[in-house]
């Protein structure tokens, strides 16, 4: 072998060696850290948004094609301090950013430990406006209070109503909506009246009679939990009072709901992002779905899509991020204040405190043991029966 | 009141050894700090049982009160973060002065009462929201200074911080319990009735280890919310302020002063660290297995059984 061939060769070497060395730098395992409450108060709900992430990183290493992402889950256990921990323990593990987190109690001081370790952190699972006020601009949320009050309102105003009795629990998230929903209304000229009862209650009859008799509203407004819903929508089918319609939030208008409760949930509503069957018309949509009904064998829920969403584009920013090079020079955080993108929510947009400006719920009816969107009318898939009510 | 070559050596460690050895670690002094806060709720709860002779089941409203009373303080009045905490015991002392009625009541009804208490103070923190901020609660409260160019609100000093605040309240512990009054109060769990008739105003030493008991519970919620930097009523107030504190506090041994510290240190980092590894989702089976085990094999808990271990040790050398 002469010379010229042993450069050749050598030369030929280090071209594959450096060809090698770039495809593994170009399908870079990406780890992205999950903080959430798999036990404790919040286990059920944070199961739903795990549901959503895993679906997320399914479709995400099957669809980029380039990057792949790796999640690392830490249960915080419904608990601040763990919650702290549990985001600690992530960026010791090497994540580039946090998704999850449910309650504003456990997002606040989770979310702050992320921001001091320089780490992004997005989250569908607190609503408390607090959290956008305290200047953190590595701070994400795909939703919002105002999100939930405008879909109430929408509806009320669709329904041409004038008056309404509200009834919430003293529960932060719950207050903070029935408080910017009576503003609003009442701003609207209609009359409102506030019924606030503690989380611990279960009779509400109490709280029924008072609005058969003094308020006499025409739709009766519900902020609350599923035990919440329960205990009104069977105090109000014993006490019959003459509303015309009976509204909730979150976890009301859910197929959870249709199966366990069929006889209390006849034409109530309450916010859902997609009726019951499930429709896709989106092709992420069905992507969603069928990747979702493949790992689980269920109909996805509110918590799923949201966990989705929020993971989705966290995903994707990484993915930016990693392409420019910035993954470690604060690209993260800097691709998710530029996300621009439909999603099974709607536009996601954040503002410079990290709030996505364009949430806007949607408002569903359980009709016929299914759940309808009614509003908005652009993404409606079935007509408001109104008046209507489960008795 | 000597201390013995093995507490210096102990206090020594608490001091260098462990910012030296796990410092870096956030996740690990995450863990060492909130099991900390647990120790001094324990060490409060296990004063009032081992010298009071009372069973609180309202210690969260102790610790509620003091959180919001320095959380309050710094926020609105611009008090430095350091005299709020101290003010945030004294808040608590007051918010026990309610509970004074009470006292006559023995066993099960003044568990009872107290926590009723602790649910009164809930609602108050909930309803006066002009001022607590309601449910919403209370987010950015001021974190720990920085004094003399060393930051008290990083890992290293919110720890130093916990474990001076906790050595002085062993300090405050092991003082009462050597004085004159001690005695009068571990003879009172023998017999109330019996110290009455030598002309112990049992009544009085009871009210007193309950405010002693409120302020340092008081101080470690107050420490606590500046931690953690956010406060809400159903965080504040949280029965798991009181349960987790019995457990640790009879696992390491509640009859002794540094077994309700011992065995929040032990129940907690044993379990985030070991059980959870192994269990992630459940892990806290085994840590109710080990709780059982230890109240049938060594109903006085943990430190006791060290102390049986060593003594045989010492015995047979």
């Amino acid at each position: 072998m002469d010379c010229n061939c042993i450069i050749r060769s050598k030369l030929g070497l280090a071209a594959l060696a450096l060809s090698l060395t770039a495809g593994v730098a170009s399908a870079e395992e990406l780890l992205v850290g999950a903080e959430i409450p798999l036990t404790g108060s919040l286990a059920r709900v944070g199961a739903g948004m795990n549901e959503g992430i895993s679906v997320a990183v399914e479709v995400f290493n099957k669809t980029n094609g380039k990057h792949t992402i790796k999640v690392i889950t830490a249960d915080d256990e419904s608990a601040p301090a763990k919650a702290i921990a549990a985001v600690e323990k992530l960026a010791g593990q090497g994540v580039v950013a946090i998704t999850g987190g449910y309650g504003s109690n456990n997002i606040g001081p989770a979310s702050d430990a992320a921001n001091k370790l320089g780490l992004p952190y997005i989250t569908s699972g607190g609503v408390d406006d607090s959290l956008t006020e305290r200047g953190i601009k590595t701070f994400f949320r795909i939703n919002n209070t105002a999100g939930y009050r405008k879909a109430m309102v929408g509806l009320l105003d669709d329904m041409k109503v004038k008056s309404a009795s509200v009834i919430y629990s003293t529960k932060e998230a719950t207050a903070d909506l029935a408080k910017d929903v009576q503003k609003e209304l009442a701003a609207k000229g209609m009359t409102v009246g506030m019924h606030a009862f503690d989380p611990a209650i279960t009779d509400f009859k109490p709280i029924i009679n008072k609005i058969r008799l003094q308020d006499k509203s025409e739709v009766i407004l519900m902020a609350g939990y599923e035990n919440d819903y329960v205990g009104i929508l069977r105090a109000a089918k014993v006490l019959k009072p003459d509303v015309k319609a009976m509204i909730g939030v979150w976890s009301l208008a859910t197929p959870k709901m249709v199966a366990d409760f069929p006889d209390l949930m006849p034409s109530v509503y309450g916010t859902a992002l997609l009726p019951f069957p499930a429709e896709f018309k989106t092709a992420d949509g069905k992507l969603f779905a069928d990747t979702y009904k493949k790992l689980y064998n269920k109909e996805p829920d509110y918590l799923g899509q949201f966990g989705y969403v929020q993971s989705m584009i966290l995903f994707e920013a990484i993915a930016r991020a990693a392409d420019k090079g910035t993954l470690k020079k604060g690209g993260v955080v800097q691709e998710l204040a530029r996300t621009d993108r439909e999603t099974l929510i709607g536009r996601v947009q954040f503002n410079d405190k990290g709030d996505n400006v364009n949430f806007v719920h949607r408002m569903g009816q359980h009709q016929n043991g299914k759940i309808a969107i009614v509003w908005p009318s652009d993404a409606a898939t079935g007509k408001m029966s109104f008046p209507g009510v489960p008795w | 009141m000597k201390m013995s070559r093995t507490g210096l050596a102990l206090i020594a460690a608490a001091y260098i050894a462990v910012p030296l050895l796990l410092g870096s670690n956030n996740y690990v002094m995450s863990l060492v700090v909130a099991a900390m806060i647990i120790g001094g709720i324990a060490l409060a709860w296990a004063l009032l049982g081992n010298l009071g002779g009372m069973v609180s089941f309202g210690h969260s409203a102790f610790f509620g009160v003091g959180a919001y009373v320095s959380a309050l303080l710094t926020m609105k009045a611009g008090v430095p973060v350091l005299a709020a905490m101290l003010l945030g015991g004294a808040g608590a002392v007051l918010a026990s002065l309610v509970m004074l009625p009470v006292l006559r009541l023995k066993g099960p009804y003044f568990a009872l009462a107290i926590l009723a208490y602790a649910h009164i103070f809930k609602i108050i923190a909930t309803e006066w929201s002009s001022v607590t901020g309601g449910s919403a609660g209370l987010a950015s409260v001021p974190r720990f200074p920085e004094l003399m160019g060393f930051d008290f609100s990083g890992k290293i000093g919110s720890y130093l911080i916990i474990l001076t605040v906790l050595l002085a309240f062993v300090a405050a512990y092991r003082a009462i319990r050597a004085s004159h009054y001690g005695i009068a109060l571990r003879a009172m769990h023998d017999s109330e009735d019996a110290t009455r008739v030598v002309g112990v105003n049992s009544t009085l030493l009871k009210a007193v280890m309950l405010f002693v008991s409120a302020f340092m519970t008081g101080v470690v919620g107050a420490f606590n919310v500046h931690y953690i930097n956010f406060l809400e009523p159903d965080y504040a107030f949280s029965g798991l302020w009181v349960t987790l504190p019995i457990v640790a506090a009879i696992f390491g041994g509640y009859r002794t002063i540094v077994g309700p510290l011992a065995g929040a240190v032990t129940v907690y980092l044993v379990d985030q660290l070991v059980f959870k590894n192994l269990i992630p989702s459940g892990h806290q089976l085994i840590l109710g297995a080990l709780l059982v085990a230890m109240i049938i094999f060594s109903p006085g808990g943990l430190i006791p059984l060290l102390r049986k271990g060593f003594g045989r040790k010492h015995a047979a050398a």
